[in-house]
């Protein structure tokens, strides 16, 4: 009788694939911590979830980066209840759109650093969220009278989270996670 | 001392200088390009919409979807409260106008972020229940001021 001899994988690909996981359970942390905040505003929330994001996309580059935030999304709404709810699609789009517009920035924008790509970000995630909304929930373009003060609150969260993941960034390495 | 901080395989490893927190702040001269860009945008938008809510008397508008439903002007003090009744996606929402401004006092969403927001009154205002699809918007002669878009 033969053997089956199932090919083991790298040990090297074992760890990169448990930090992404450690990664994704602070993400999802987070993202559970941050709905549990009193509410600012529609919607918005510090970011700090979207931080860890863009440690991925450095760290890891943007696949990584951009399966932790549809796996984080998807995870954290289950905990929070929200699962395939209007809130869900709003914070997918909004997420999705904030990973995107982040890997762009930070592989086509020269001179940007990780406040800049950050704040690129926060911008996205609440214009996606809005554009979302309008689309497919309330056809009001009423709905974007809220849209400045909102948008200068994601600059100020953005910029301070991009300052933050720039202040990580540089001191710690992935292979200390 | 640098850390050198890889991204893709094919990409080339990007060493990132180590700084203080005020000097990551800071951020660099492109990054601070964009915030003055966002902001001078941000600000145009901002004056754009106030000279179009801040027109006319001070009233409440009620969508449902791309229906507005109703427009009533906001009760003065010792006028009769307005109760208004949308039938939402999910459920009903109640709507309550009276001299303090406008509030959802019941929703059947999930969140009941819409009803926690609590009452509404200057122009630009706006209380959203997205699960429902139902918005309410302030406009009209009234101090400009932003409040809250919730489900």
């Amino acid at each position: 009788m033969k053997s089956i001899v199932l090919p083991r994988p790298e040990l090297a690909e074992l760890q990169a694939k448990a930090r992404w996981l450690a990664l994704l359970m602070l993400a999802i942390g987070l993202h559970v911590f941050e709905s549990s905040l009193p509410s600012l505003g529609p919607w918005f929330k510090p970011g700090l979830a979207n931080l860890v994001t863009l440690l991925v996309l450095v760290w890891m580059g943007p696949r990584a980066a951009i399966t932790l935030a549809i796996s984080r999304i998807i995870v954290g709404a289950f905990f929070i209840g929200t699962l395939f709810t209007p809130t869900f699609v709003i914070s997918m789009a909004g997420g999705l759109a904030a990973t995107l517009v982040m890997i762009i920035a930070w592989r086509w924008f020269t001179g940007i650093s990780l406040v800049g790509i950050s704040l690129l970000g926060a911008l996205a995630h609440m214009l996606g969220q809005f554009m979302t909304v309008e689309y497919l929930f309330i056809q009001q373009t009423a709905l974007y009278y809220a849209l400045p003060p909102l948008l200068l609150v994601s600059c100020i969260s953005g910029w301070i989270n991009g300052a933050l993941a720039g202040y990580i960034a540089a001191r710690l390495k992935p292979d200390d996670l | 001392m640098a850390v050198t901080i890889c991204g893709m395989p094919s990409l080339t490893c990007q060493p990132l200088p180590r700084q203080s927190m005020s000097d990551a702040l800071k951020g660099t001269w492109m990054d601070r390009a964009l915030l003055l860009l966002a902001l001078l945008a941000i600000v145009a938008i901002w004056f754009g919409i106030q000279a179009q809510i801040a027109a006319g008397p001070a009233r409440a508008e009620i969508y449902h979807a791309d229906t507005l439903l109703a427009t009533y002007p906001l009760p003065q003090q010792g006028e009769k409260p307005i109760h208004f009744q949308v039938e939402g996606d999910i459920g009903l929402v109640n709507i309550l106008i009276d001299a303090a401004g406008a509030r959802i006092t019941s929703s059947t969403c999930v969140t009941q972020r819409c009803v926690l927001s609590g009452t509404h009154r200057h122009a630009g205002d706006m209380i959203a229940c997205v699960p429902n699809r139902v918005l309410i918007s302030l406009r009209g002669s009234a101090a400009s001021r932003f409040d809250a878009i919730v489900e």
